[in-house]
């Protein structure tokens, strides 16, 4: 019982010395404004990570070239998630006890997950630029915002676009894994709350080569369109040999299967399929100049999340900037009445739970061997 | 399409699909013949098939072209080469485990198909290799049947291997010694044949059977990457147990057996394709069931 009080009272004591030190910033406002970037820097994933930060690194550089922000510089704390949750979670607790004014990032979603507390404890502004597991969402405890679609975005783009297209009955392939599965079923369950019909959902082995059967029974049931949601490999077989079997409709094929390598292992079969994907910046009309900058400063060209992670870095200035302060719950205020058009990858609004109010999924079409912007 | 129609396409689907099968599954049943392993690296060596056949036809492509003909050339470069590759993993592989306990030998094989199947992933860095050929889509319509010019070659092709190898077989001195080392190994070297030579060329065909089928899958899928022998070991071996394990002409129809099983099965109404492989799998119980040895094996006598 001794001891258990005695213990109460050093955490209250830690609490005010805690409490002391959270106010210090808020008065003196005149150091620089740092915010944390949450990538991996090292580990599996890190080619992605870097390029992210490269990308953050191109916003910053603009920024503080533009006379920074609230008339103080920006600095960035890099903190490595290695794509795993533990390492995350410390780099997490790093930031937040350097107390940063903002962070931007998140890869993996499993490495982020855990993360969300971290921050959310700190009410530090979170904007998660490229994890978009759904798992993220419920964890969120308000203080970040995702600005990648997650996958339930890209099955409502699905089903837009393609009854866009006319297209009434649909056939789903998917390879029996995880996230294949989920766009598929999905996909499907929208696909028929728009009230169009699903003829067939069909699930193939990784790495069988022959999917002739299953393109006789599609062509045998001959719907409108072929939905592909697995990866580029087997989807080029599907796709080759739909096209062999004499099968004209639409194909179609998920985020998995939008690698240019889809058009050598497909070939002219591949002429006219559409495709959908996160906003890449070479298909983004407005990320000319940013890929310019990028690669100015960078020997290679901006990956797959660099614009929206720039993005993300460009939409937590606008936020500080529009609060006036770095105030937290000022700058998550912001960031939630975020409704400018203006970015790279479209524009960037969100739902109640802090997710994008509009997918920002492209949608590619196959035209001479490479992926093309499709018209919408 | 009428019924009749989807039923008339899949017999030609399963009969393509039975053909690579069947080409395999000769290979898994010879080397099982004659020193009873179960040579789980044989999908590998089809998976070598492939990626020589490529190397081939990338270097005599522009020579020659890439239509059937040089595809020809290079399933023939293609078979000498992993041929020679199969003779040389049983002599340092296999050989020295002949009188080994059975178990020694199976976790070999297993062994092997790691290094076969890692080294090409070294090589490629597990990427796919877009296989390029020009052969067309072209083909013949009977009705509601579309049957494809490559598809008619590729079963061409099958069927005159599979001929060969029967000749061989039934008509050589070579294969006369095969036969006789499956039956009774220490008899055979009792009356002068040379065991060690014999198990070598049967190593040589069970591999260049099977590089063959690697080069026409490479050529008619269009890619090839490390693990493509995986799957297909796996689905020739269950031919070789359908026909008969050690039963040359169980092999050819149990392989063919398999491909109609699936392409059926993908039709079953009401369920999705994902049950084929049930339905398939479920036939191989059966047979197991009722006729143990299968279809064409008999329990004691010969087995080639």
């Amino acid at each position: 019982m001794e001891f258990r009080i005695a213990r109460r009272r050093t955490l209250l004591a830690l609490a005010a010395i805690g409490a002391g030190a959270l106010a210090a910033p808020v008065i003196a406002q005149d150091g620089p404004i740092t915010i944390g970037v949450q990538v991996p820097t090292t580990g599996p994933e890190a080619t992605y990570g870097n390029d992210m930060l490269n990308a953050v690194k191109v916003a910053v550089e603009e920024i503080n070239g533009d006379g920074g922000l609230l008339g103080r510089q920006v600095e960035l704390a890099v903190g490595d998630s290695a794509c795993d949750p533990q390492a995350s979670v410390n780099a997490a607790s790093k930031l937040a006890s350097q107390e940063v004014d903002g962070v931007v990032g998140g890869y993996c979603s499993g490495a982020t997950l855990p993360t969300l507390k971290v921050y959310g404890d700190a009410n530090i502004p979170f904007v998660i630029t490229a994890s978009n597991s759904t798992k993220l969402i419920p964890a969120n405890p308000g203080n970040a915002f995702m600005i990648n679609s997650t996958g339930a975005d890209q099955s409502t783009k699905v089903v837009d676009f393609l009854s866009g297209k006319g297209v009434e009955t649909l056939a789903i392939v998917d390879q029996g894994d995880a996230y294949s599965q989920d766009l598929a079923n999905l996909t499907a369950e929208r696909w028929k709350e728009a009230g169009h019909e699903v003829v067939a959902t069909e699930t193939v082995n990784k790495g069988e080569q022959d999917y002739s059967a299953l393109t006789t029974k599609i062509r045998s049931l001959n719907p409108d369109a072929v939905l592909w949601t697995a990866y580029y490999a087997d989807g080029g077989l599907l796709i080759r040999q739909l096209r062999q079997s004499g099968y004209q409709g639409v194909i179609a094929v998920g985020d998995g299967s939008n690698s240019p390598k889809l058009f050598e292992i497909a070939g002219q079969a591949a002429e006219g399929v559409f495709g959908f994907s996160n906003p890449t910046a070479e298909f983004l009309p407005a990320a000319a100049s940013f890929i310019e900058s990028y690669k100015a400063a960078n020997d290679n060209a901006p990956g797959p999340y660099a614009p929206l992670t720039y993005d993300g870095m460009k939409l937590l200035a606008w936020a500080i900037d529009k609060a006036g302060t770095t105030d937290h719950a000022a700058v998550i205020e912001a960031l939630a009445s975020a409704d400018q058009a203006e970015w790279l990858s479209g524009p960037i609004s969100f739902t109640d739970e802090n997710t994008l109010a509009r997918s920002n999924f492209i949608v590619l079409e196959g035209k001479d061997g490479a992926w093309t912007r499709a018209a919408e | 399409m009428t019924t009749f129609d989807i039923l008339a396409q899949q017999l030609v689907n399963g009969l393509v699909l039975g053909s690579f099968y069947a080409l395999v599954a000769l290979g898994y049943t010879m080397i099982f013949g004659v020193i009873k392993l179960l040579n789980f690296a044989h999908g590998d060596v089809y998976m070598i098939g492939g990626f020589v056949g490529f190397a081939v036809l990338s270097l005599v492509g522009g020579l020659v072209g890439t239509g059937w003909g040089g595809i020809a050339l290079s399933m023939f470069v293609s078979m000498i080469a992993v041929g020679f590759l199969g003779v040389v993993i049983e002599r340092i592989a296999y050989h020295p485990m002949l009188a080994a306990p059975r178990l020694s030998i199976l976790i070999t094989a297993l062994a092997v198909s790691l290094v076969l199947q890692n080294s090409v992933l070294a090589l490629t860095g597990g990427e796919f290799t877009a296989f390029r050929t020009n052969l067309g889509f072209g083909g013949i319509a009977l009705g509601g049947v579309f049957i494809t010019y490559n598809q008619m070659v590729l079963v061409g092709m099958a069927a005159i291997l599979m001929l060969a190898l029967e000749t061989f077989v039934t008509r050589t001195q070579y294969g006369r010694a095969m036969r006789a080392v499956s039956i009774d190994k220490d008899m055979c070297r009792l009356m002068g044949i040379d065991v060690t030579k014999i198990i070598a060329v049967t190593f040589l065909i069970g591999s260049a059977l099977a590089a063959a089928a690697g080069t026409m899958a490479g050529a008619y899928y269009g890619s090839i990457w490390y693990f493509m022998g995986f799957l297909i070991g796996l689905k020739a071996f269950t031919a070789a147990v359908i026909g008969g394990i050690g039963s040359i002409p169980g092999a050819m129809a149990g392989g063919l057996i398999l491909g109609l099983l699936e392409a059926f099965g993908t039709q079953i109404p009401f369920i999705g394709s994902e049950w084929k492989d049930v339905f398939s799998f479920s036939i191989l119980i059966l047979v197991l069931v009722f006729k143990p040895t299968g279809l064409f094996g008999k329990s004691e006598v010969e087995r080639m």
